[in-house]
């Protein structure tokens, strides 16, 4: 009963943010463009890079492109649904935060659902058409047991994404503008979450598995699909575990979400 | 108001563009470590992409390293994220307050702009200063060459803040702008030749990449510093600059005119 209500509200309110959206016609269409337009500069700069020097620690253009897509597949999973998060700071800074406390609906709801992230469906668009014609592409022998694992890989790493962006949530309640750092996790997973990871080296490795875990939005899962599970310095049962990691991440983010919403103070006028 | 009120004032702008950057202290620190590891990890996939090999388009691994290094703290400082406060202030009608005061709007916001640029040169530097310590930088051929890349620098930042400003403006039309910023962020970030220099471009793109106004900002000052582009082409590429820096002040001047006649102040 309490989770449909909750489901509800959150269509109810999205509905809203959606339609306050969609008053500014022009800006609709730039923005689905501009959601493609930036997500596929990273194609296209992997494409340049790759057409000159053919392969990138030993991955070649299919394998990457691959990698590029479940990442960005994911990361429509988390910025159409969950992307007015990045609000939040602004909102605690102008003391808009105070309203949504007034009111009888969970404030992570009223967080996420404070407008509608328009240029998500552009992301959303490029993110999906390239995982089919890249996941045609890409070798590897597709079996229904393989695209279930794809799907909860793509799933897995949306959770992963919504759980950092919430963990900043929480943080700026304490830090004021985490602008900087919500920018740097967004422009790191964009540029670099599409390499194969291990590249740079064991210790940074290990560190987005665990600091910054950007390994599991695509690179872990993709290295079970594609069959390198060898180039990872992990066992491979827990490599085949990484599409997990985005419950519990999430749940993290949102605890630590929770415990630091107490410390929310009203900026004085 | 006399000229020198009117420089007092721009002056004023500059300045409290500068402490907007300056004030958020954790914001500016995070900024810095982010742009550190982007420089970090730049300078990893060049080597990566290199290893052993020899040059490629007649571009070493050094070159492209440096490139890669500086070309990121470059971006940081031209094209941050949020770079003018104009859209927000037409959407919730500040404007009518800018629009009294005795310094036309175009130089408040340049001013304010400019200030932002120069309150994050800092961050640039500590880029520049990791790149170096990473062994990633390289001199510039001779003193000519370092000179003509400092006066290309400045002409870049002036066709960035051109272009934004003429991107913000679009806003008295639409209220919304952050589709149009996104395009123009596209713009900057591989047009510009931030992400991979023009010489690794296949032939099609570069021909149209080379008559777009964004490889002026950050592709001309880093390949004459690099000593990639020499002598009578490094001049022409300035000129180039010297070009975009007139059509998009007179597009400027053009779009300005017609906007003032667009203003509406929502909110009272």
């Amino acid at each position: 009963m309490a989770e449909q209500t909750w489901l509800r509200q959150y269509v109810v309110l999205e509905r809203a943010a959606l339609r306050a959206q969609l008053q500014y016609r022009v800006n609709f269409w730039t923005t689905l463009m501009g959601g493609v337009a930036y997500q596929g500069t990273q194609l296209l700069f992997l494409g340049v890079l790759l057409g000159k020097f053919g392969l990138i620690g030993g991955w070649g253009f299919s394998a990457v492109a691959f990698v590029f897509a479940m990442r960005l597949a994911s990361h429509a999973l988390y910025v159409v649904p969950f992307g007015a998060l990045r609000l939040t700071d602004e909102m605690v800074r102008d003391g808009e935060f105070d309203r949504v406390l007034l009111r009888p609906v969970n404030p992570f709801l009223q967080l996420v659902t404070r407008m509608f992230p328009l240029m998500s469906l552009g992301d959303a668009l490029l993110g999906f058409g390239a995982l089919a014609v890249f996941g045609w592409q890409a070798p590897v022998d597709w079996t229904p047991a393989k695209i279930g694992y794809l799907i909860l890989a793509v799933v897995g790493g949306g959770l992963v994404e919504t759980g950092i962006q919430t963990f900043f949530c929480g943080l700026s309640f304490v830090a004021t503008s985490t602008f900087s750092l919500r920018i740097f996790a967004d422009s790191s997973i964009t540029q670099f979450s599409g390499y194969p990871l291990t590249m740079f080296g064991r210790a940074t490795f290990y560190a987005f598995c665990t600091l910054f875990p950007m390994a599991f939005i695509s690179f872990l899962p993709a290295t079970v699909l594609l069959d390198r599970t060898s180039d990872v310095p992990l066992p491979t049962w827990l490599t085949t575990l990484s599409p997990l990691a985005g419950v519990i991440v999430f749940v993290l983010g949102y605890t630590f979400f929770t415990k630091m919403m107490p410390r929310y103070t009203s900026p004085g006028s | 108001m006399s000229t020198a009120d009117q420089v007092r004032a721009f002056r004023g702008m500059t300045r409290a563009g500068t402490r907007s950057v300056l004030i958020y202290r954790g914001d500016l620190i995070t900024g810095a470590v982010a742009l550190v590891i982007q420089v970090v990890l730049a300078i990893a996939v060049w080597r990566i992409v290199y290893s052993g090999r020899g040059p490629v388009d007649g571009v070493d691994a050094r070159t492209a390293v440096a490139y890669a290094a500086i070309a990121a703290c470059l971006q940081s400082v031209l094209l941050p994220w949020q770079f003018s406060t104009l859209p927000m202030r037409i959407r919730n009608g500040q404007i009518a307050t800018d629009l009294t005061r005795p310094l036309g709007l175009i130089w408040q916001v340049f001013g304010q702009n400019l200030g932002v640029l120069l309150g994050r040169l800092p961050l640039g530097a500590i880029g520049l200063a990791v790149a170096a310590v990473l062994g990633a930088l390289t001199l510039p051929p001779g003193w000519a060459a370092g000179l003509l890349s400092l006066v290309a620098t400045v002409g870049g930042a002036l066709v960035a803040m051109l272009c934004n400003l003429i991107v913000s403006m679009v806003t008295f039309w639409t209220f919304e702008v952050s589709g149009p910023l996104m395009v123009y962020r596209f713009g900057s970030a591989f047009l510009s030749g931030s992400l991979i220099p023009l010489w690794f471009m296949p032939g099609w793109l570069r021909g149209s990449v080379e008559w777009l106004p964004f490889q002026a900002q950050v592709y001309t000052p880093v390949s004459i510093y690099l000593g990639q582009t020499r002598g009578g082409q490094a001049l022409a590429l300035v000129g180039v600059q010297l070009v975009w820096v007139v059509l998009s002040t007179v597009l400027l001047e053009l779009v300005w005119r017609r906007a003032r006649y667009r203003v509406v102040v929502q909110g009272g």
